[in-house]
């Protein structure tokens, strides 16, 4: 019988869980494969965060050093976990450095990957140099200029294309990425912060800015700084002979075909599941469900468990995810594993 | 192949030549139609801009298309091409020659405002169909109207010798607007205008004292001279220049 938690993934959700558990006064074991903590926000270098409109690298970097300040958690970085064997409330885990450890229970911060926009060729990503994707954009804004890739000039025209990845039979994405809206909405107007010349123009099919982004990211862009909307979804990116990038597809409120020049071309790319999934899936014993992400368990009375006893999973390992809710989930699987392992103990005893 | 249902394309996108050689093919006849395209080339960026100098156009950059101006309006109801949310969305995105295919029916709007109480961002549509009613005609696109036309030519004298001349006017504001003055006269109301200043019988009953002056002689004498000497107000001097001037300045003052 094991109290000490092994939480999985050091992104919002596990840094969360890690110091959630931590702060009971519990044992934590935080495994993370990159060489870096922080999951996604770090690793791609996002700008300001939505809604704190905190750089990703403050916001995300007090979450860092809140786990690494804390002696209860042991951080293992570039591991994995190869091996899990036991039950609930005494697992034995194997990881890639070689180390085993007994733990009671196990959280899975596993997170997201992020689309691969090749998987669209249509739309020019990979092919001109000046289409990119809002991951790319965003570090652009975190270095402060917004340039042409190609050739160095501030873009008169930006578009952002919204939904790639995501809301697409043809390539098997049948979710909305659900923050896609709110994080282009708000890349328009950092780019028309840093550049007051460039106008930016979003290409949707529904905009889905939920709860309390409504007024705070889509309407600020579109009435403070003036984002365009247009309701087309893009048939295909193409070059002018001008080297300017041309925008075709069917503009569906004017019921016209367009073919419209643009400067930067963005791809608001959806969030897949870890790209990992099936192994983790193999490694710790849990089911998957249709679409790749991870399954949830039983959700009344057993909020975030896997489909396998002990272990515990959430944020965007579950499905497309923000950073703040990732963060509660983070908090309240640590409340989960350490509940359930006091449970086995006052039933040992 | 033929185009079976020519009711369906724009008649300005259809065109036909007598004879036509593509690629050194022979396609006269039958063949000769062709369609243009329909497909938007680009947005002029700046025309939000402009329409937003308008009263009561200052918040059309809010509207998201949700339609409820369109499905509250009253002209919508009477013609379905009367569409403000379609005509808010081109504004937006300055499909400028698209607004303008429109241009007979924007200025219909009758201002009731159902859907200025309706919008849900406020983006008072009622404003917008009225400051692109102005811009169409202030830019010229809709056409001069024959009062346009006469108010022209009463200013133009009125600036230039501080008065008028009826006759001057008049004949003038018949050449510009193409109405024939002597089929007028000949066959219409001008000719029985004309026919009831006739006192010539008056004349043959011996009636000379009533004939005179009943015949506009002395006014006839008047207009003619000042026809020919074009006499200005006295004192006209630059006030004509001053004026002109300052209708200016007041015109970019409202709309740049």
């Amino acid at each position: 019988m094991s109290e000490t938690v092994l939480v999985v993934g050091a992104g919002p959700t596990g840094l969360s869980a890690a110091a959630g558990v931590a702060s009971i006064g519990k044992k934590v074991i935080l495994v993370e494969k990159e060489s870096v903590l922080g999951g996604a926000p770090i690793l791609s270098g996002y700008a300001k965060l939505v809604p704190s409109g905190e750089w990703a690298k403050d916001a995300i970097g007090r979450m860092v050093k809140r786990v690494e300040d804390n002696a209860n958690v042991t951080i293992h970085k570039s591991t994995k976990v190869v091996k899990v064997e036991g039950e609930a409330g005494n697992f034995t885990v194997t990881m890639s450095n070689g180390q085993t450890a007994n733990v009671g229970s196990i959280i899975l911060g596993t997170g997201f990957t992020h689309f691969d926009s090749i998987n669209k060729p249509e739309w020019g990503f990979g092919t001109y140099e000046d289409v990119l994707t809002t991951t790319q954009m965003e570090q652009m804004v975190s270095n402060g200029k917004i340039a042409c890739p190609s050739d160095g000039r501030v873009p008169e025209r930006v578009a952002i294309l919204l939904c790639v990845g995501s809301r697409d039979r043809q390539i098997g994405r049948e979710w909305c990425s659900k923050i896609c809206c709110t994080v282009s909405t708000n890349l328009a107007m950092e780019i028309k912060e840093i550049s007051p010349q460039t106008d930016v123009f979003i290409y949707y099919m529904d905009i889905r800015t939920f709860g309390l982004y409504e007024d705070k990211f889509y309407w600020k862009s579109q009435e403070e700084y003036k984002t365009k909307f247009v309701k087309a979804r893009i048939a295909e990116v193409t070059k002018s002979a001008d080297g300017r990038l041309l925008v075709k597809g069917e503009d569906t409120l004017v019921k016209r075909p367009i073919v419209i020049p643009m400067d930067i071309v963005v791809h608001a790319i959806g969030m897949d599941p870890n790209e990992e999934n099936p192994e983790l899936s193999k490694v710790f014993g849990i089911g998957l469900e249709k679409h790749g992400f991870v399954d949830k368990g039983e959700q009344y009375t057993s909020t975030f468990s896997s489909t396998r006893r002990g272990i515990y999973v959430g944020g965007a390992a579950l499905g497309p995810e923000d950073i703040d809710t990732s963060i509660s989930h983070g908090l309240a699987m640590a409340m989960r594993a350490v509940g359930d392992m006091n449970a086995l103990v006052q039933k040992a005893a | 192949m033929a185009i079976h249902e020519k009711t369906l394309i724009d008649a300005d996108r259809l065109i036909s030549s007598d004879k036509l050689v593509v690629d050194g093919v022979d396609v006269s006849g039958h063949w000769n139609t062709m369609i243009l395209p329909r497909t938007l080339k680009d947005y002029d960026d700046d025309f939000e801009t402009k329409i937003k100098t308008y009263a009561g156009a200052e918040n059309v950059h809010r509207c998201w298309q949700c339609g409820s101006c369109t499905n509250s309006c009253t002209m919508y109801a009477q013609n379905t091409d009367f569409n403000p949310r379609y005509w808010i969305y081109l504004t937006r995105l300055g499909l400028k020659d698209e607004i303008l295919k429109d241009k007979e029916i924007i200025w219909q709007c009758v201002s009731c405002n159902k859907c200025t109480n309706i919008c849900p961002k406020d983006v008072r549509p009622e404003g917008v169909m009225k400051a692109l009613s102005h811009w169409i005609e202030e830019e010229g696109y809709g056409g001069k109207s024959n009062s346009t036309i006469f108010d022209e030519e009463f200013t133009r004298q009125c600036l230039e010798r501080g008065r008028i001349e009826d006759s001057e006017v008049m004949g003038n504001f018949y050449k510009n607007t193409k109405q024939d003055i002597v089929q007028m006269a000949l066959h219409g109301w001008l000719g029985i205008f004309v026919a009831r200043m006739n006192k010539w019988n008056e004349l043959r009953q011996g009636n000379v004292i009533k004939f005179l002056t009943r015949t506009p002689i002395f006014h006839s004498l008047h207009m003619g001279l000042a026809m020919v000497f074009k006499p200005k107000t006295k004192s006209w001097g630059r006030t004509g220049e001053v004026l002109q001037q300052y209708v200016k300045e007041q015109k970019e003052l409202a709309h740049g």
